[in-house]
């Protein structure tokens, strides 16, 4: 059984998969940093589950990178990840759909809190999607090392067809290292989606380019997922 | 912080008027239990398949108008669509039953 299709990969929607349903999502994401020469792969593998009506719930099994600079290339395992997602209100039937996220994901000298307030509304065709994230990232020896990131993301996606979708993604992003806003770390990327549907799969893409110009960042980031119902 | 909470506040008071342009599936009313299509039923009944159909169908895909399709196809399309969105025997029932409860109403509206 199907848990839903996704029309933007660097936002969440509103509703939750159904109660019963499987579905297994796998992604890859691009990132190109120039100035660096460095190319990072980064691929999920995840299981998501409705728990209930409202309430689903994801396992990201295996997150991992396979990362290219001038001197050097290599695959490394990351980590694991639990999702939670709830819905409270739906986003055609109410003024906004919103919905709450929690995630939680833990590897080698890696700890990561992630939560998300989710806004949608569906207007004829169109889906609106907002997404207000807090991560915050505990590393290294002692997970001595903090970096916190407060993140904006906006979204629109127009369905052509009831199989086929495209729209737009903004991501922005405030980078906190240590919790510190010395740096004064500020990304802004935006690009076009494209999602196509059909029978109990789906794949949706973004291409985001970086507006801002800051130094080690991504100067693009491209997102595919492929989902599968079982 | 206090802007964005403006901004959307005001978005969703807007967003909320945009019923028409929304296809909002019509609201579950005592004419509608009366209709007499096939397999009306109670109001908790339609009550039911209207939150189904507002509820599942997005998962997918934008809600159809109720009024795209005619009455007798609606009952086909619950049923193709029903296994993808792991819809039960009674609930697809429950759609179906306020799908052509609001059909019903489309049809006679005032001036339709």
């Amino acid at each position: 059984m199907f848990g839903g299709v996704r029309h933007f990969t660097f936002i969440y929607e509103a509703p939750t998969s159904a109660p019963g349903s499987v579905e297994l999502e796998n992604w890859f994401t691009w990132r190109r940093v120039d100035n660096e020469d460095t190319d990072t792969l980064v691929f999920r593998h995840e299981i998501e589950y409705g728990v209930t009506d409202r309430f689903q719930a994801s396992l990201y099994f295996a997150d991992w990178v396979y990362e290219s600079t001038a001197d050097d290339s290599g695959t490394v395992f990351e980590d694991v990840a639990l999702e939670l997602i709830y819905n409270f209100t739906n986003p055609v039937l109410d003024p906004v759909g919103l919905s709450v996220y929690q995630e939680y994901k833990g590897g080698y000298r890696l700890f990561e809190w992630e939560s998300k307030v989710i806004l949608q509304k569906n207007i004829g065709r169109w889906i609106l999607a907002y997404n207000a994230t807090v991560e915050a990232v505990w590393e290294g020896e002692d997970l001595a090392e903090t970096e916190g990131e407060i993140i904006q993301s906006l979204g629109a996606s127009y369905e052509i067809t009831p199989r086929f979708s495209v729209g737009l993604e903004m991501v922005h992003e405030i980078v906190l290292p240590e919790w510190n806003d010395d740096e004064d770390i500020r990304n802004f990327f935006v690009g076009p989606n494209v999602s196509y549907r059909r029978g109990h799969w789906f794949v949706t893409s973004s291409f985001l380019t970086q507006a801002t110009d800051t130094s080690g960042e991504p100067d693009f980031q491209w997102r595919t997922i492929f989902g599968i119902g079982f | 912080m206090k802007k964005i909470f403006t901004v959307f506040a005001g978005a969703a008071v807007i967003l909320g008027g945009c019923q028409a342009l929304n296809n909002y599936p019509p609201p579950v009313t005592p004419n509608m239990a009366r209709a007499g299509t096939h397999s009306a039923g109670s109001m908790e009944k339609l009550e039911h398949g209207r939150t189904l159909f507002a509820g599942r169908c997005i998962e997918c895909h934008v809600l159809p108008a109720i009024a795209q399709y005619p009455a007798e196809k609606w009952p086909r399309i619950v049923d193709w669509m029903g296994e993808r969105a792991s819809l039960k025997p009674a609930e697809r029932e429950a759609i179906v039953a306020y799908v052509l409860a609001a059909h019903a109403g489309t049809q006679t509206s005032p001036g339709k």
